[in-house]
Formats: structure tokens, C-alpha cells, sequence
């Protein structure tokens, strides 16, 4: 039996242990799971992006019974508001804009068609999902879409309940929860390699391979492994959150709102039963009083605690697999939840995981082989995500705030600067195999804080300008009729995973 | 460099490269004011000369609108659906390198992994045997997708185009578009105050001006050399520094695939066409002979040879292939070893990437960084499936195949290897030309053999997947034999043109 231990319980240890215990033959690994009530999780992380769907998909989790025990709602995209000037806003959707003619993406048609002087709509206007945002609309996407209405959708949830339903069903599938703290690591004196953990209680757990999941401890991968640890702090100053769930008001929006802030940005993220609100900001620029008195000052609805303070750095261990140990959550990095990252960064160091298993019969759980790939894999990710963060605060125009005027004056990462400049140049825009972020990501931050190309593809000329007036009128209307069909969200919420006394009995696992 | 946006545009070159350049260009950026113009140095074609091709020409093909029926039935070329490899000392088993998927996945999980434990558990078949694109050409059939094919996994083809024939299509096809030609037996650069190109002189006299210039001159990059741009060797890669070309009688019926043959001194590659064998080996000058690499092309080929032709051969790269406002396209950008047949693909790689950042303004310093460093990644790669080719090779304890074993590995492939060992995962990275197919068929033919699988495919029961790949190869073995004859397909579909 090869024995995988993971140490911490949140959303990370529950992820992994469920993607574990649900992909690999139970016959051949034991997973454990160490986690302590005494110790809080962060649970910060309750908006996520697309592909959480697939990562529930490949554990056979049924839909609406998840979503109804976790309280999520739908999410088409992120609301920005003010990141450039005071009063504007735009969204990030999860979705296409326009589609291609004659193989040519669409901001080149946009571009000359407003070079050109035909009056095109705004950029977001040839979005389904803006604007079904707009709308407060959601549908599920059809199956037989065409790249011009083509959206995909995300959830809100509240990530402590998405832990203790991951908790119940992987514990239900011969996962072995341990309680307990860890209070000491003893490593083999040879390979260096992670042998023991000693419990509080005096118990000692060994295993193969192990799984730092114990959140900005990093108690295996960075203090006992001394994984190295890269500051990204000079480009991403935030270094706090003030969180504060508030009474559910208004209508359900469909996706998550991040307002820029004197001293960083507030999210907003809708559930069934309650708001999550959250200010996330720099400590340098911003007092924590400060923030808690802005936070509090904006809600729309009754707070429902007292605001709970996070701390942390952007950054990430240059090893995120060392030895034995795989950092996975916010043991391994941490990036601000601006685009909603800390979930799916947990997904795919799962998936990379699963797909480069240490395999007992052969080999060795330290195999440099297996961990220089999967740290291969996870630098490019984090990497990219870095990129298209600090792009969010770069293109600013909030002058004579001090945070604000020190992101715009600092000097960006080369390959940042390099995807911008090519963008002003001629709207081009970054293109991934694994496609993340993808094409339509990119264009809808560059085009939101005001980033406008100077040129366009030249291969846009071969559709006679003639007809592009009229391809984008119908365009337009195709859109804006899709969006006309889909149903208020809160009624699709209500329909298909409101809670349900009943039903909720019925659902335990 | 020119003050405006480039709307002149020089290509100055021979042969398929050039033309295949001055089609693309004039197709993409002729309705945006761009006027080609081709400088047209003499051919260095000879009749046994062919062009071996990779899937993608296909795609572009289409979209240059060239009909495929007219291709082969002009050309008298003929479709190859992959390579098959084979150790003439009988050391190493064959294996086929064919342009499709292996498998199909089972219970949702990839098929590689499924085949790896099958074999654990005693499985005969080899990874080939579940390739309905290898099995196709094994029987000599052409494969035609139809949905049940699609449903099933991916499969392509490429071509064998005489390269004479093909050259001289792609020729008519730009005149007829409205490439402008000039010929010239020479060709030099003139530069302007500012170091850039400013127009290129012909045979000494006649000048002719542009604002962009498409260097498609071969190995010697003339432009590119007047830019004082330098060439980096790829030789600590590579063993070969002679190619050989001849030709052979037709094999009947045409086989749709290439051979490719190992002995002690190199190998000797037989792709067929519908007008005879064209021969092409590899070899180092400093193990054997030029006359007795003749006389091993015939033994190798079984066939007698005529037309034998000799060039040297020095993989290499231009340290950029775009430098101020010249890009530079094929063997002027870099220079492949022979082994897989990537020259055209190359000129393609360079033509799409040109495309998507061809100038729209007179400042295009970031497009030109980003088409070197992509370009150089795209080069790389290519390389490394080469490379790869070479260093893995079983082939015996000659002197070629040893140095070949015990050449330098860039880091990169280096890596892929050891994951793909390890796991039999491949590390796939931007850039990649060949697929994770492609780079499946490689390894597992070279004996890679992956230390473990993807130990998920266990939770499959093996009754399951023993009839799943039961009923794969019965699948595989019926639409093989469904499938027209290449000799059929050449003849009912691609007839040539009654008029010769």
C-alpha cells in the first residue's frame, strides 16, 4: 500500500483527498488527512472560475445537490469597478467576445471597424456573458453553441461548506481522517525525505508521499523542507484582507463585483444565504482601521460578524514538489483572489498530481523526474496568473493615491510589459496550449482598463468593410437575443438548488 | 528603416519555399494593400528531388485553395499516412510513426496508460497495432475519415509532392494571383543609412526597392548575412553533414507511407510518388565515402538509382530570423537535419507566425521580438523530435549510431525524456510542433519504456478493458479494410489532368 498523507483540512487537504480517493485504485493508496479544529481555515476562496465544474465532474458529483449544500450561486464573470477612473466599470465574463471572420479574431474586426468610422458598440457589447450579467440573467450554456453566444460558468460558494461536503464524501470512500495537530516532522537521515509526523497527542503517522496543505504555514514544504520562497510582493503589494459575511439584498447577481479601494479593492460575492464581502489591501498604504471602517461602510446589508483578519504575501515556493512533499493551496503560493485563482491553483496541482503519481511498485515518491515536471508545470501557471493580476493594477488612472500611483510607476515583469506592448501595438493577445488565461480573458482586462490597440491585423482587411458593418449589427442582435431567453438567476437558483428542508435530508451522504 | 507601414514586400528565394511564401503573403495581405513581389534566383531542384511533407500542408493548402485531386494528379505525387522505421542490422524492432491517434480512450482514461498495463499483464500487441492510421497504410489502403473514424480518434496524411512538379504549381499559382516575378541568376542587398534593407540588386544592374524583404534563399541566408546576422551550429547535435538524393522505379502499387531505413553508416529514406522511389540518405562524410554512400543508397533501397545528387547538409540557426525589415523563411531561417522531412513544415511554421505579426506600422519592434523568441521555441522543438531520433537510437555499436547515442541533449528533451520514463507522461511544451501522438509513437519506437503508468486505469476492471482493446483492434481492422486502395484513390480521385 503507498501511503499519501495529507496535513490540513481545508478546501486544499478536502480537494485533494477527494481528487485522490476518487481517481486512484483504492486497492493500491491510503490517503490520510490530518487536520485540527483547533486550527481556522482561510476559506477566503468562495468565487472560482470554470473548470471547478470538471474537477466535480470527475468525481461524480451530482450538480445541484452540491450546489444546494454548499449555498452557491452562478458566476458568469467578475464585475471591476473604478480600477480605472472613478465611476467606470467592466466585466471579466467567462466567455467569448464576437467571433472569428476569415479565421481573424474578432478585436481586430472591432478595431477597424471603429478605425474605420462605422460606429461599432463598445468591445463588451458582443459579449453573451456581460451581458446576460448585466441582465442578472443566467442559462445553462447550450450544448450546440457557436462560438459568438459561447459562455462557460463558475460558482459562488461558501468554501468551508464545499470542505465539509468534500469532508464527508471522501471519508466515505476510505479517506482516514486523523484530529489532531502536527507538532514535530522527523526526516530519514539518508534521503532527507519526510519519514514521520508526530501528533500532539503523541501519535506518529507515516507515509510515502506527503501533502502540505497547512495553508501559509507551509509547515512540511517550507519549514521543515525549506523550500525557497519567491517574493512577488514589489508587484503585488497587498498583503491583507478584512473578511465580513453580510445579510443577503437586492438582486442575485450572477457574478462576483471587486471595487477598487483607496488601499487595494473590496470583492463581493453573492450566495444563496448570505453575502461575502472582503477588503483586500496593502498595510503599507492603508490602515487595517481604515479598512475595516471603509468595509464596513459599504456593505448593502447587515453584517453578520465581526470582520476577521488574513495575512499574506504574494509569492510562491520555487519548489512547490520537494522530496516527498507536495505543496498544494496557499502552502505552496499565494496570489490575491482579484481573478478568483486560489481554488483552481488547487485543482490543477491536483490534477498534475494524479497525472504524475508516484506508483509504489517502482520507484520512489521523491523521484526528481515526477517533481521537475510537476514544478514545471506550476511555475508557467503561476507565472501567467501573475502577469494577468498585476495588469489589473497597472492600467490605472487613480493619480494622487499612493498605492495606486505605485503600482502604475513600477516596473512590470518583461514578460507582462512584452503582452502589453503588443497589445497597444495591434491587439494581439497571448494565446496557451492549455488555454489559461485564455485569449477572451486577456482582451476583456486589456480593453477594461482602457488599454486600446493602435493597429489592427491587416488579414481583418480581407472582409470587405462593406459587409462588416452588417456581420456586426447581426452580431449584436444574436447576442442580445440569446441573453433575451435566459431566466432571472435567482429564479434558476430556486429551481435548481435553493434549499429545501426535505430535500436536504435526503441529500446527506 | 522605411518610413511608413510596409506595402512593398521582397521575397527573394527559390523553389517551393519562395513560392509557397508568395502565395501565403499575396492571399493574406493582398486585400490590405500589400504588394508581393518575388526576386526568383535559379532553381537547385533536381528531377529525383521530392518534397516529403507533414499534416498541417493539408490545412493551408485549403486555405490557399489549392484542390487536393489537381495536387497529386499535377504533381503525380502521392499521400503517405506516416514512417516506418526499420533497423536494417536487426537489432532494434521496426516501428511506425504514423499521422493519428493511438487508442481511443477507456473508462474515460487515456489510452497509452491502458496499453502500458495491458502489456504488464502480458499484452503481444504493439503500440502500432492499435493505430488505425498505421494499419491503413500497412495495407496499403488510403484512410478517409468518415464520422465512425472521427468518433474514434484523429487521423491524418500528408504528401510525397515530386518537388520539380510541386514547385512549379505553386509558381503558377502566385503568378495567377498577381505575384509580381523578377529572375535573377544573383541577388545582393543593398542597404540604406539606417542598416536596414532598402532594395535588392539583380545581376548587378537592376534594382528593385521594397520596405520588407522575406529571405527565402536557402542554407547561405543572403539577407540575413548582409544584416551580419550569425549562424549557431546545431552540429553537437547532429552526426550527418551529407544528404544524398536519387531516384528509383516506381514500387507498385504505391505504398502510402515512407520508409526509413537504418544501417551502420546512417539511413536511407524511400518515399514513394506515383513517378518513381525518391531516395534520400543521410550519412557523415567522415565515415563513409560519397561513392560508397551511393552504392549503400542502392543495396538499402533494393532498387537501382539514377540521378544521384550530393549536398552538404549543417543544421544550424540564424541567431534571428527576423532582423530590421527582413524575416527570414525555411533554410535561410535554419537548417534541419533530414530525418523526419520538417523542411516545409519549417517554412510553414515561419509563414504562419509572420502572418498573425506582419507589420501594421512603420515601428514593429515588438512584433519582431516576439516572432524570434516564438520562432526559436518552434525551431527547438523540431529539434528536439530530431534530436530525439538520434540519441535514442538502438541501432547497433557503428561508429554513426554511437556518436549518435552520445550527443548532446538540449535540456528540454533531456527532460522530456526522463518524464516520459518515468511515467509515460509527455512533458508537451508551448510552441510544439509535433504532437503528444507524435511524440508517443517516438519514444515507445525507440524502446522508451515508461517505469509505471497512470496508476487511475487500475480502478478499470481488466475484463473491461481487455474487450475494449479487443474491440478496438476489430474496429481498427474493419475500417482498414473499408478503405479504398491508395492506387484506387490516386487513380479515381486524383487523375491527372487529361491534357498532360
Amino acid at each position: 500500500m503507498f501511503k499519501v498523507v495529507i496535513v490540513g483540512g481545508g478546501s486544499a487537504g478536502w480537494m485533494c483527498a477527494a481528487g485522490l480517493v476518487g481517481v486512484l485504485p483504492r486497492s493500491q493508496y491510503h490517503v490520510t488527512l490530518i487536520e485540527s479544529d483547533e486550527i481556522g481555515t482561510v476559506g477566503v476562496g468562495e468565487a472560482t472560475l470554470p473548470s471547478l465544474k470538471d474537477f466535480n465532474d470527475l468525481l461524480g458529483i451530482d450538480e445541484s445537490q452540491f450546489m444546494r449544500e454548499t449555498r452557491a450561486t452562478f458566476k458568469l464573470g467578475i464585475e471591476f469597478r473604478e480600477w480605472d477612473l472613478p465611476g467606470d466599470r467592466y466585466v471579466h465574463p467567462f466567455g467569448s467576445f464576437g467571433q472569428l471572420w476569415g479565421g481573424i479574431e474578432f478585436q481586430h474586426h472591432w478595431t477597424r471597424a471603429r478605425q474605420r468610422g462605422l460606429n461599432p458598440a463598445r468591445f463588451e457589447a458582443y459579449s453573451c456573458a456581460i451581458r446576460a450579467c448585466e441582465r442578472n440573467a443566467f442559462e445553462f450554456p447550450d450544448s450546440q453553441f457557436t462560438r459568438s453566444t459561447h459562455y462557460a460558468y463558475a460558482y459562488h460558494f461558501d468554501a468551508s461548506l464545499y470542505a465539509d461536503y468534500l469532508r464527508r464524501w471522501a471519508i466515505g470512500r476510505g479517506v482516514q481522517r486523523v484530529e489532531g495537530q502536527v507538532t514535530g516532522v522527523a526526516l530519514h537521515p539518508e534521503s532527507g525525505n519526510v519519514a514521520t509526523l508526530t501528533l500532539k497527542s503523541g501519535a506518529r503517522i507515516e507515509g510515502d508521499l506527503f501533502i502540505d496543505c497547512s495553508g501559509f504555514r507551509s509547515l512540511l514544504l517550507g519549514q521543515t523542507l525549506g523550500s525557497e520562497w519567491q517574493d512577488w510582493s514589489h508587484w503585488l503589494p497587498c498583503d491583507r484582507a478584512l473578511a465580513v459575511p453580510s445579510e443577503r439584498t437586492g438582486e442575485l447577481t450572477p457574478y462576483t463585483r471587486s471595487t477598487a479601494q483607496k488601499g487595494g479593492w473590496i470583492w463581493r460575492i453573492p450566495l444563496q444565504h448570505r453575502t461575502g464581502n472582503g477588503y483586500v489591501f496593502s498595510s503599507r498604504f492603508l490602515s487595517e482601521e481604515d479598512a475595516r471602517e471603509t468595509l464596513l461602510g459599504q456593505l448593502d446589508g447587515k453584517a453578520l460578524a465581526e470582520p476577521k483578519l488574513l495575512r499574506f504575501r504574494a509569492g510562491r515556493r520555487v519548489h512547490a514538489w520537494k522530496r516527498n512533499c507536495v505543496g498544494i493551496g496557499l502552502a505552496s503560493g499565494f496570489l490575491e483572489p482579484l481573478e478568483s485563482t486560489s481554488i483552481f491553483l488547487i485543482q490543477r496541482a491536483i490534477q498534475d498530481l494524479l497525472r504524475l503519481m508516484p506508483v509504489r511498485a517502482v520507484g520512489e515518491p521523491a523521484d526528481p523526474r515526477l517533481s521537475n515536471e510537476f514544478n514545471r508545470r506550476s511555475d508557467a501557471l503561476y507565472e501567467r496568473i501573475r502577469d494577468f493580476l498585476i495588469l489589473h493594477y497597472v492600467a490605472n488612472r487613480r493619480s494622487g493615491q499612493p498605492l495606486w500611483d505605485h503600482v502604475r510607476a513600477q516596473e512590470l515583469p518583461a514578460s507582462l510589459q512584452h503582452k502589453m506592448r503588443l497589445f497597444e501595438a495591434r491587439g494581439h493577445v497571448p494565446y496557451y496550449k492549455d488555454g489559461f488565461f485564455s485569449r477572451d480573458s486577456w482582451l476583456a482586462v486589456l480593453f477594461g482598463q482602457g488599454l486600446r490597440p493602435a493597429a489592427y491585423d491587416r488579414l481583418a482587411d480581407a472582409v470587405p468593410l462593406a459587409q462588416l458593418d452588417g456581420k456586426m449589427r447581426e452580431l449584436l442582435d444574436r447576442v442580445h437575443g440569446h441573453v433575451e431567453q435566459m431566466r432571472p438567476h435567482s429564479e434558476v437558483i430556486e429551481h435548481y438548488c435553493s434549499e429545501e428542508p426535505a430535500v436536504r435530508q435526503v441529500a446527506s451522504l | 528603416m522605411s518610413a511608413g507601414v510596409p506595402r512593398e514586400v521582397i521575397l527573394v528565394g527559390r523553389d517551393a519555399p519562395v513560392w509557397l511564401a508568395a502565395c501565403v503573403l499575396q492571399q493574406a495581405l493582398a486585400n490590405a494593400g500589400v504588394k508581393i513581389t518575388v526576386i526568383e534566383l535559379p532553381s537547385r531542384l533536381h528531377a529525383v528531388d521530392v518534397y516529403a511533407t507533414l499534416p498541417a500542408l493539408e490545412p493551408l493548402h485549403t486555405r490557399l485553395r489549392i484542390e487536393e485531386s489537381k495536387l497529386i494528379g499535377v504533381t503525380r505525387g502521392a499521400f503517405t499516412l506516416g514512417k516506418r522505421f526499420v533497423d536494417t542490422s536487426g537489432t532494434a524492432p521496426a516501428f511506425f510513426h504514423a499521422y493519428g491517434s493511438h487508442g481511443a480512450r477507456i473508462d474515460h482514461k487515456e489510452f497509452l496508460s491502458h496499453w502500458l498495463r495491458a502489456r504488464k499483464l502480458g499484452l503481444q500487441g504493439a503500440l502500432e497495432d492499435f493505430c488505425l492510421t498505421a494499419a491503413a497504410a500497412k495495407h496499403g489502403r488510403m484512410l478517409v475519415p468518415d464520422p465512425e473514424i472521427e468518433a474514434h480518434g484523429f487521423t491524418d496524411y500528408a504528401y510525397h509532392l515530386p518537388a520539380i512538379a510541386y514547385s512549379a504549381l505553386l509558381k503558377f499559382l502566385a503568378v495567377k494571383r498577381g505575384v509580381v516575378v523578377h529572375q535573377a541568376r544573383e541577388a545582393s542587398a543593398e542597404l540604406d543609412a539606417q542598416g536596414a534593407i532598402a532594395g535588392v540588386v539583380l545581376d548587378g544592374g537592376r534594382r528593385v526597392a521594397g520596405d520588407f524583404f522575406l529571405d527565402v534563399t536557402g542554407e547561405e541566408s543572403q539577407l540575413l548575412s548582409a544584416l551580419a546576422v550569425k549562424r549557431e551550429s546545431w552540429r553537437s547535435h547532429f552526426v550527418a553533414d551529407r544528404v544524398l538524393v536519387a531516384g528509383g522505379a516506381p514500387i507498385q502499387p504505391v505504398p502510402v507511407y515512407s520508409e526509413v531505413r537504418a544501417w551502420a553508416d546512417g539511413w536511407v529514406a524511400l518515399y514513394p510518388t506515383q513517378v518513381g522511389t525518391h531516395i534520400c540518405e543521410a550519412y557523415s562524410s567522415e565515415l563513409l565515402s560519397d561513392e560508397s554512400a551511393l552504392h549503400a543508397a542502392a543495396r538499402l533501397a533494393r532498387m537501382a538509382l539514377h540521378g544521384g545528387v550530393i549536398r552538404t547538409c549543417e543544421p544550424g540557426r540564424r541567431a534571428v530570423t527576423w532582423e530590421r525589415n527582413c524575416v527570414a523563411i525555411g533554410q535561410a531561417a535554419c537548417v534541419f537535419d533530414p530525418v523526419h522531412s520538417v523542411d516545409l513544415q519549417a517554412v510553414q511554421v515561419g509563414l504562419v507566425h509572420l502572418l498573425h505579426l506582419f507589420p501594421v506600422q512603420a515601428d514593429y519592434e515588438v512584433e519582431r521580438a516576439e516572432y524570434n523568441q516564438s520562432i526559436r521555441s518552434a525551431f527547438e522543438r523540431i529539434r528536439d523530435f530530431q534530436s530525439a531520433h538520434y540519441f535514442l537510437n538502438r541501432f547497433g555499436g557503428s561508429q554513426f549510431w554511437t556518436r549518435a547515442r552520445e550527443h548532446l541533449l538540449a535540456p528540454e528533451l533531456r527532460h522530456k525524456i526522463d518524464t516520459f520514463q518515468a511515467c509515460g507522461e509527455v512533458a508537451y511544451y508551448e510552441d510544439e510542433t509535433f504532437m503528444i501522438d507524435d511524440w508517443q509513437a517516438l519514444l515507445i519506437g525507440h524502446g522508451v519504456w515508461p517505469a509505471s503508468y497512470d496508476p487511475a486505469v487500475d480502478r478499470t476492471a481488466p475484463e473491461v478493458m481487455e474487450r475494449e482493446l479487443g474491440r478496438l483492434l476489430s474496429f481498427i481492422r474493419a475500417k482498414a479494410e473499408e478503405q479504398p486502395s491508395h492506387n484506387d484513390y490516386l487513380q479515381t480521385v486524383c487523375a491527372p489532368p487529361q491534357r498532360a
